[in-house]
């Protein structure tokens, strides 16, 4: 056995049993963090692909943003553990088949001819950067998709603001702009006065 | 460089008369030991790096406040930060009671790994770089990225209320900074065609002015002027140093998240924050001013430039600690997401149309 | 390719280990003379009343997704300003490849003009 597909083994074994902590660890943050690692494990996979952009993108995108939001939201969520677990044998009649389905899926997705892991085209083995073939395909041959994506992210953006913009009623905030352009006679007013005699 | 160093081990083990069945045990795990080596090679002189840049801000912060600063320890306080660090050692590393245990321990080595890591892909001279990569600053990217961790982390599992609110406050400033300085990185990759560390310094080497011997007017801090700036600024800020530094907000929030560590655990989030601050000040000589590149024709290039260039980057670092006072939090955010964003956008589409329009001068 | 990346592992896990070994040795060298006042939560003097961990702003959240999506725009920005030499460089390629990402960052900057007019952006 190679040092390629050493590595590829202990990765793939932390991978599975982080996943598998994401779902069992009691408490959310640490499931969180299994997470983290998870992806952290799956980048060095796709790394052993040769796939270097999208490996470091999956550390960037989810390791470095997503997973910070994700962070955030169980956290500072106050989340109740005990009622979260009494919904487990009500939602299984619905969860159980799903997780069934999805198995079947992808067994007949990696299993299928077209998919199987013997036709996957072999890296293609170019002197170039990685990068550089990524960005060459996306904005030639991908140009449509790819203006797609930002449309995509343009829906996001204004359902983000729109959904979670709250004013609050005790808002005392100040605009910093406003007060750079302050101007001494805003606020000074000098008045000439005589002075008084005795 | 290798052949030399195996060389010198022969020579020495030799003296013992071992070298053989050494070398036989050794061998097959060689490359290993040799990339060990290198790194250690990086990590030790970083280390004192750090040990007396923390000597050095206390001494110039010290001056500029017409103080004398440390000047008992050894001749001129020289072994100061030694002493410091041995303390360190022997505090006790104290864990609150309602912290949780796993995580509060995790936090700082998830503030210092991704600190140290970023530095396998610096060139240091031409060839000099430990990992030659071509997505070398995607990677640099990625790893200053994950040292939110650390701080988030560290807040979460102290359970105590300054922490929390420090962590808070880092995590939503590091976030709009990073936006920042990936778009000003977006602006460097344009003009030089490469991600990959090396051949951005070799591209700044290029030009016009190099090839008559100015070589400093060639470098991108020229073109890109508004973006090295920004990204700069967004470096001090991304580190949470004054004055960004209402994460630590000594007179609002004590130390932020570090309120609950003591001992070597807080260490090594002093020692992340310092290897940070050099490493931006690495990226910013890096990216802007042609990393190892000599300024001038005559004189020949070499590390010690990009050691001038860092120490130049870092005395900027502690004279703004020294002048300005701390920013509010709201100004903060407006500085990063409403006057930064819009301008490293901008100037994309300013490079862009450059380069599209018969003026290009970037070949 | 890959062998480049091997010097990228070592270094991370070399870093894990800079962190590890000295709390570890830390924990070994020092003394360990706990107390629950020492152990207690600081708090500027005052006994600990509630449980840290509370309700933040929505703000906070709002901003990790603006940021979320502020990223996937630069990793899409990458891979395009890394070829935009070449597109420049390329007869036929030059305006498209030029017009397509001002039409990408256009797009965006809709959003962006968004946010900012509904006051997302301000800190209150």
């Amino acid at each position: 056995m190679d040092f390629k597909t050493a590595l590829f083994y202990i990765l793939s074994t932390i991978l599975v049993v982080a996943a598998l902590r994401v779902v069992t660890s009691r408490n959310p943050v640490h499931a969180v963090l299994f997470l983290v690692l998870a992806f952290f494990n799956a980048s060095g996979l796709w790394l052993l692909l040769q796939a270097e952009f999208l490996a470091i993108a999956l550390i960037v995108v989810y390791v470095g943003a997503v997973m910070v939001l994700f962070l955030f939201v169980v956290m500072m969520l106050d989340i109740n553990l005990e009622r979260l677990r009494q919904g487990f044998w009500g939602n299984l009649w619905l969860g159980g088949p799903i997780a069934v389905l999805m198995v079947v899926e992808m067994v007949a997705v990696l299993s299928a001819r077209s998919f199987g892991l013997e036709a996957m085209p072999a890296p293609a083995a170019t002197a170039g950067s990685n990068t550089r073939a990524l960005g060459a395909a996306i904005y030639t041959e991908y140009f449509y998709p790819f203006e797609l994506a930002s449309v995509i992210l343009l829906v996001a953006l204004i359902a983000a603001v729109a959904l979670n913009l709250r004013q609050r009623r005790d808002n005392k905030q100040l605009h910093p702009s406003e007060q750079i352009a302050v101007r001494r006679q805003d606020r000074v007013r000098i008045v000439a006065m005589p002075s008084e005699k005795e | 460089m290798e052949a030399l160093v195996l060389q010198f081990f022969q020579w020495f083990w030799n003296l013992f008369g071992v070298w053989d069945p050494l070398w036989a045990a050794v061998q097959p795990v060689w490359p290993l030991v040799w990339v060990v080596m290198k790194i250690v090679a990086i990590l030790v002189p970083l280390m004192l790096s750090v040990a007396y840049l923390t000597f050095w801000e206390r001494k110039i912060i010290g001056w500029m406040q017409v103080r004398i600063g440390p000047n008992r320890v050894g001749p001129w306080g020289l072994l100061q930060p030694i002493a410091d660090g041995m303390k360190l050692f022997f505090k006790e590393v104290l864990v609150p009671t309602g912290a949780n245990k796993a995580l509060f321990f995790v936090g700082p080595v998830m503030a210092i790994a991704p600190a140290l890591a970023a530095w396998a892909v610096v060139p240091f001279f031409d060839g000099g770089a430990l990992a030659n990569i071509d997505a070398g600053l995607f990677y640099v990217l990625a790893m200053t990225s994950m040292g939110i961790y650390g701080v988030i982390i560290a807040g979460w599992a102290s359970n105590s209320k300054y922490p929390f609110l420090g962590a808070m406050r880092a995590s939503a400033q590091m976030v709009s900074y990073e936006i920042a300085m990936g778009m000003a990185l977006v602006t460097v990759l344009m003009i030089s065609n490469s991600l990959n560390l090396s051949d951005i310094v070799r591209a700044q080497g290029r030009g016009w002015f190099a090839e008559h011997g100015a070589g400093f007017l060639s470098w991108n801090w020229i073109p890109l002027l508004p973006m090295f700036v920004v990204y700069f600024i967004s470096g001090v800020a991304e580190t949470n140093r004054a004055p960004f530094d209402v994460v630590e907000g000594e007179s609002e929030i004590v130390a932020g998240h570090m309120v609950e560590f003591s001992g070597m655990a807080f260490a090594m989030f002093f020692l992340a924050e310092y290897a940070n601050m050099i490493l931006v000040a690495t990226l910013t000589s890096v990216l802007f001013l042609g990393g190892w590149l000599s300024p001038v024709g005559f004189l020949p290039d070499g590390f010690h430039w990009l050691a001038l260039k860092i120490s130049f980057f870092l005395f900027l670092f502690l004279w703004f600690r020294a002048t300005f006072p701390r920013y509010r939090y709201d100004q903060i955010m407006r500085l990063g997401w409403k006057v930064f964003v819009p301008l490293t956008l901008a100037w994309i589409v300013v490079i862009g149309t450059w380069m599209v329009s018969p003026f290009n001068i970037f070949k | 390719m890959l062998e480049n990346y091997f010097p990228v592992l070592v270094f991370i896990l070399v870093g894990l280990a800079f962190g590890c070994a000295p709390i570890l040795l830390g924990w070994l060298i020092a003394p360990n003379r706990p107390d629950s006042e020492k152990l207690s939560p600081f708090e500027c003097g005052f006994e600990a009343f509630e449980d840290a961990r509370m309700k933040f702003d929505v703000r906070f959240y709002l901003i990790a997704i603006i940021f979320i999506l502020f990223d996937l725009e630069i990793a899409f920005l990458f891979p395009w300003a890394v070829i935009f030499k070449d597109i420049v460089a390329s007869d036929t390629m030059r305006m498209f490849g030029f017009f397509e990402m001002m039409i990408f960052i256009g797009i965006l900057v809709i959003g962006y003009i968004y946010a900012w007019a509904k006051g997302a952006l301000d800190w209150e």
